[in-house]
């Protein structure tokens, strides 16, 4: 920096206000070259700092590179399980809280429906199964509104509502929303299924 | 030689006038700052309709932008202008009508946002018989200002003026060419771009509206006032030459970096993160020049608190303009876009920058204008140390708000599940930092009244008349000849000599005009690529118009400022497409006049939304947040489910946008006939889902075909209907949202 002796006074003057005659600082000078440099540089890539090839193959590349490492699993539950999970105290309590905070704005807190369909009673819309419940669960009904919980949910969150939903079958609340769907366990062999869509 | 002086007068009463202006229309900025502040930790502070967030935002934003500082602006160029020129504006009925005209602006600004009469781009909202209004103040300001420049009684003009100039002819280009539009009724239009290019244009007008309304103005000023107030020479002419040339012609081409990932094209986003980086220096120029003029005068910085108003203004401005540079890196942008960081980013801009310079110059020239002392030197410390602070508690709360917000979004567990996929949750996480910055505003807020306090006392000991001290001197000598003797040796050497600059300096309708050709000229390289090029905009078959009645509910979104909170343009990201779906892509937006990408996540992206819920989930929802989400922060719109559709207007809005060129086909002639047969199929899924009758005709069900319809076009792609025209298919049954007893 200048001593302010050596600074040399331009002759001119504005309402008193005077300047120097300084140089440029050299390191304000020096980076704002190193910007310029920087441009082509970015902007052709010759050193691999830049570009690449673009935001959406950059994406694609980056979610096949994540799918790879996190293959698609799920579907290994069985039926079984999760009937043995409605047993499960700690299973059910932890189900009732994800219940409340993500279900119960359209199923109601007592599950007799309102936006989503009841789901104490016998009739179910894609089936009454328990691993039918985990589907419609995890990949949603999106047509009806039923958002993909999979996405949302941890897996054992997922365990506890269903655990908690067949807990809610045949509670009977006040006002329920009429029955929706085709009885579970079917009553005759004619009953039809339409879970597929 | 021409030895006869002329005697003249400084028009300081309207520089009183500005000042008292700036204050007022500061506080109230500020505090409708604070109310929005509460507004986020608080919801029921929501007084809907009028004083909801997304009407209120845009009303503090244009309070402190355009009334706090553009006032601010005014004063101190009209100060220093006249003085700097030897010379009284030219026309004091101009000034005048300069200063009413520019406070009628504020007012109708200040009236037509609660109303939710906007055009929702940002800092652009207010509409357009109000954007006429303010071209023609603009001009009238400028046309005084360039016959007062040729008037003038010093030959050469001074580097602050140079940046008036700038800010002058380029806040006029942006405003005029990113406001034009088309009227829908007196108080309605749409932007004649759309999408991808009115996004472009938007943040062209955006970015440079920081630029050329709170940058270079303000360094202008700063050129006057620090030196003035230290009282010490400036540290380098040459560079003031340099950072001002190549501020004005980089700065401009920066806006795209507003919408890196976005639709944008990757050519127009990397030019923006490049100009942006180069745009450092030519920044930091004005600090450098600013602190180094101190240079042998820090020691009056102890005592003259002018001087540290200035100096925490200065490095404000060294910290904004090394952030902004930073924060174009699209890498760094991924992370901070969308969240709280931008504005921490603008308020360390806005309330250090121009807030603590605009200080400063108050406290320097109220002596000066009400001529006596301050009423209390004190109390300026104390208004001093209050802001500092107020600004630390604000930026440091809202920078860590940014970063928890950023970081959460795109954090994944190891399932290869979003970490954080409630997006609500994200949102509690802030709540603290929302506090704090409440405290923090308070305290600036507290420095201003203690500071409007101060200068009314200091009013109020005036003398019984002011002075008006007569100035003399000598007209510009028509026959002036340039006597300076030519630079030796090379062209280079003549040109590092910067003695051409020295004559331009003396020219000033020239140096105009390569102002504005650098501007104009750094626009168009952007502009015309983005305008021509059609690969930027590849066509998706089955995008359609909006419905009449989606359109009445998209202007609804529009009024209701949902913009301000929620984006609707999905980033190729891998967390994005995570928790929202598909990446938004440049033909979904072709009919989107304006664009509403929006620049903030306070809610969740909603580019994706239709179809995820029921008509009921979002007629309860709007009703109030809280009953479907409850940790919800969104106000409640209760008004939505009782005030009427006004159909007849949904033609007007058909009408307007058939005429930027939209394919309205039929609904030219029938837009309310089929708005409302669609608004019946609405209303009744809302009721077959068993949510209440009778909405029919209410805004919620406008409001809801438009939310549902969002991001459907593309879902739509490989249906079969795309190639349907638009309005026959919005006559027929809405795929969406089957009436639940068909389950």
């Amino acid at each position: 920096m200048a001593d302010k002796d050596n600074d040399k006074l331009l002759d001119h003057a504005y309402d008193g206000i005077q300047e120097f005659d300084n140089p440029l600082p050299t390191w304000w000078k020096w980076i704002f070259y190193a910007t310029i440099v920087f441009v082509p540089l970015y902007y052709w890539d010759p050193l691999g700092i830049g570009e690449g090839p673009g935001k959406e193959q950059a994406y694609e590349q980056s979610m096949a590179a994540f799918n790879a490492a996190h293959p698609k699993t799920g579907g290994t539950y069985s039926d079984d399980q999760l009937i043995a999970f409605a047993k499960d105290p700690a299973k059910v309590e932890a189900g009732k809280v994800v219940f409340t905070s993500y279900c119960a704005a359209c199923h109601r807190p007592d599950g007799g429906g309102m936006i989503g369909p009841n789901l104490t009673d016998d009739f179910w819309i894609h089936g009454g199964k328990p691993t039918e419940m985990l589907k419609v669960i995890v990949e949603g009904v999106l047509a009806k509104g039923m958002p993909n919980w999979g996405k949302v949910l941890k897996p054992d969150q997922i365990e506890g509502a269903v655990a908690y939903v067949q807990t809610l079958h045949g509670t009977n609340p006040a006002n329920p929303k009429a029955p929706e769907g085709a009885k579970y366990p079917p009553d005759s062999a004619a009953a039809p299924a339409p879970a597929a869509k | 030689m021409n030895t006869r002086l002329d005697s003249f007068s400084y028009d300081d009463d309207i520089v009183r006038k500005f000042m008292w202006a700036t204050m007022i229309w500061g506080l109230v900025g500020f505090l409708v700052g604070l109310i929005i502040a509460l507004q986020l930790p608080v919801p029921g502070l929501n007084a809907a309709p009028y004083l909801t967030f997304g009407r209120l935002r845009p009303l503090h934003t244009n309070a402190v932008i355009f009334a706090f500082a553009g006032n601010a602006f005014f004063m101190g160029a009209y100060y220093s202008t006249q003085r700097l020129l030897k010379t009284r504006m030219w026309s004091d009925g101009l000034s005048k009508f300069h200063f009413w005209g520019w406070q009628a602006i504020i007012v109708s600004a200040a009236i037509t946002l609660p109303l939710g009469f906007t055009q929702s781009k940002e800092y652009a909202e207010l509409e357009w018989p109000i954007d006429i209004a303010i071209a023609v103040v603009w001009v009238a300001f400028a046309v005084n200002y360039f016959v007062t420049l040729a008037k003038r009684r010093e030959r050469h003009i001074y580097v602050a003026i140079w940046f008036y100039i700038a800010s002058i002819i380029t806040v006029a280009l942006l405003h005029i060419f990113n406001n034009l539009s088309v009227p829908a009724g007196a108080f309605k239009s749409y932007s004649i771009y759309a999408g991808v290019q009115d996004a472009f244009m938007q943040w062209w007008y955006g970015h440079n509206a920081v630029a050329f309304f709170l940058t270079t103005p303000f360094l202008g000023l700063m050129y006057y006032f620090m030196p003035k107030a230290a009282d010490r020479p400036v540290f380098s002419y040459r560079l003031s030459i340099l950072h001002f040339w190549t501020l004005v012609f980089l700065y401009i081409w920066a806006g795209p970096h507003h919408l890196h990932y976005t639709a944008l094209p990757d050519w127009a986003s990397t030019l923006g993160m490049l100009f942006s980086v180069m745009l450092w220096m030519p920044s930091w120029g004005g600090m450098v020049n600013g602190l180094l003029t101190l240079r042998g005068a820090w020691h009056k910085v102890t005592e003259d608190p002018v001087l540290k108003f200035f100096v925490v203004a200065v490095t404000a401005y060294g910290m904004s303009t090394f952030e902004g540079p930073m924060l174009s890196i699209k890498s760094i942008n991924a992370l901070a876009h969308y969240t709280d960081w931008v504005i921490a980013h603008v308020h360390t801009g806005a309330l250090g920058w121009n807030g603590f310079l605009t200080f400063g110059m108050v406290y320097w020239l109220a002596p000066r204008l009400f001529q006596t002392e301050m009423y209390s030197k004190n109390w300026v410390n104390l208004h001093f140390w209050l802001a500092t602070f107020g600004i630390l508690l604000y930026v440091v709360a809202i920078y860590s708000a940014g970063a928890t917000q950023g970081l959460m979004w795109r954090a994944f567990d190891e399932t290869g599940r979003l970490q954080y996929p409630d997006f609500v949750e994200t949102v509690m996480r802030l709540m603290p930092m929302y506090w704090v910055r409440v405290a923090g505003g308070t305290l600036y807020i507290a420095g201003m009244i203690l500071g409007i306090w101060n200068l009314y006392k200091t009013w109020a000991k005036r003398p019984a008349k002011y002075e008006v001290p007569v100035v003399q001197a000598a007209p510009l000598s028509p026959t002036y000849t340039d006597d300076h003797a030519p630079v030796a040796g090379s062209a280079w050497a003549r040109f590092t000599a910067m003695y051409w600059h020295r004559k331009w300096e003396g020219m000033p309708l020239f140096f105009s005009v390569m102002t504005a050709i650098a501007v104009i000229v750094a626009s168009l390289f952007e502009i015309i690529p983005t305008f021509l090029i059609k690969s930027n905009v590849p066509t998706i078959a089955s995008v359609k118009p909006y419905t009449p009645l989606e359109l009445a509910g998209r202007n609804i979104y529009q009024r209701e400022g949902c913009f301000n909170c929620h984006s609707q343009m999905v980033r190729p990201l891998m967390y994005e497409t995570e928790r929202y779906g598909d990446y938004s892509k440049p033909g979904e937006s072709v009919y989107e006049h304006p664009f509403l990408w929006g620049s903030r996540r306070i809610g969740p992206d909603l580019a994706r939304v239709g179809g995820k819920y029921p008509d009921l989930w979002h007629v309860r929802h709007m009703y109030n947040p809280r009953e479907v989400v409850q940790k919800s922060i969104m106000p409640a719109y209760p008004h939505l489910q009782t005030t009427a559709i006004d159909f007849n207007a949904i033609q007007k809005s058909v009408d307007a946008m058939a005429m930027i060129g939209v394919p309205y086909g039929d609904a030219v002639n029938s837009a309310p006939a089929l708005a409302r047969a669609q608004a019946e199929q609405v209303a009744a899924s809302i009721v077959a889902g068993g949510g209440p009758a009778g909405l029919a005709d209410k805004e919620i069900v406008a409001l809801t075909a438009y939310l549902q319809r969002l991001g459907r076009d593309l879902k739509n792609a490989s249906s079969g209907t795309a190639q349907q025209p638009a309005v026959p298919a919005a006559a027929k049954p809405i795929a969406m949202a089957a009436p639940d007893g068909s389950r």
